[in-house]
């Protein structure tokens, strides 16, 4: 059994939920934290994933990114030589969907000449009534761009794991 | 005294530390003098490995063999312990698509009981390194 390691961004407009996802995903959904906290930097967090059908599993270093812009100059520096991306966009939110291309220009320049997989995700669908950002319209961007795509909302998921 | 390889582990070389280790493409592979067989990076810079001679030599010429290194750096330590490593040289290596790096460092007699090598970056997200050979000779203490 190998242990690979990895470096995954996450990087989105300040209030798009990356905070809350990735401490979803560390603990498998067992804490929604209710309150919001400001990220300052980055915060890493570690956690390892097996590889689906292989004995292998990789040690994901999950970089959480502050949004705000304050902060940016600094993540720069803390962004050197990723792996993967993530990047949150609020779908009640069109500035947060329209700064996607901002944040992925920028991280595309830490990495000349290495293509890397990433994904875009949508937060926040279970806030139906007040969606502005169409699911089409994002997917598109995500082809154009290479990135994967998908929609959450983890609110909906922890009170799904939480109902079962 | 005749020049010879020095970095085998037949010769008594041997990898104290690496920092990553895939069972199929151990460490080892560095210094086994076979530069089909090889050991990977797992993931994330920097990585490093360490060669231990548990003896002092004295180097004329080093050749690292690898794949995909973008910034190397080497450090030397004379204790009996690996430990106090001192910088040695950095460089900046070429991409080359395909093919095996190759590169050679001349030294005017560089001593060292053991050599510390850094991989701070890479054109990709693993790198290879198929072998360390050590031209010089043992001092006879």
């Amino acid at each position: 059994m190998v242990k690979l390691a990895a470096k995954c961004i996450l990087a989105g407009d300040s209030a798009v939920g990356k905070s809350a996802l990735a401490q979803m995903f560390r603990n498998d959904g067992a804490h929604f934290q209710k309150n919001y906290t400001l990220t300052t930097g980055v915060e890493l967090l570690v956690k390892t994933v097996p590889i689906p059908e292989m004995s292998d599993s990789v040690e994901l270093f999950l970089f959480d990114s502050a949004g705000k812009e304050l902060f940016s100059e600094m993540l720069e520096k803390l962004w050197e030589q990723p792996n993967a991306l993530c990047i949150i966009y609020d779908v009640t939110n069109e500035q947060s969907f329209s700064n996607c291309a901002k944040w992925l220009e920028k991280l595309r320049a830490r990495t000349p000449g290495i293509h890397l997989p990433g994904v875009l995700v949508g937060n926040k669908t279970d806030l139906i009534g007040r969606r502005v950002v169409e699911q089409s319209r994002a997917q598109e961007w995500a082809e154009i761009h290479g990135l994967e795509y998908c929609e959450t909302s983890v609110v909906s998921v922890f009170f799904f794991l939480h109902l079962y | 005294m005749k020049s010879v390889d020095l970095c085998l582990s037949s010769g008594g070389a041997e990898v104290v530390l690496a920092t990553s280790c895939d069972e199929k493409y151990p460490p080892e592979n560095i210094i086994d003098g076979n530069s089909e067989t090889f050991w990977t990076t797992t993931g994330m810079f920097p990585q490093e490995f360490i060669i231990s001679f548990h003896k002092r030599i004295t180097i004329n010429k080093l050749t690292i063999q690898c794949y995909l290194v973008q910034t190397l750096r080497i450090e030397k330590s004379l204790s009996k312990a690996p430990e106090g490593f001192e910088h040695c040289i950095e460089k900046e290596l070429q991409f080359t698509e395909g093919a095996i790096q190759t590169e050679e460092f001349s030294f005017s007699e560089l001593q060292a009981t053991h050599l510390r090598f850094v991989i701070k970056s890479a054109f990709d997200h693993f790198v290879s390194v198929h072998r360390v050979m050590a031209e010089g000779v043992a001092d006879n203490l």
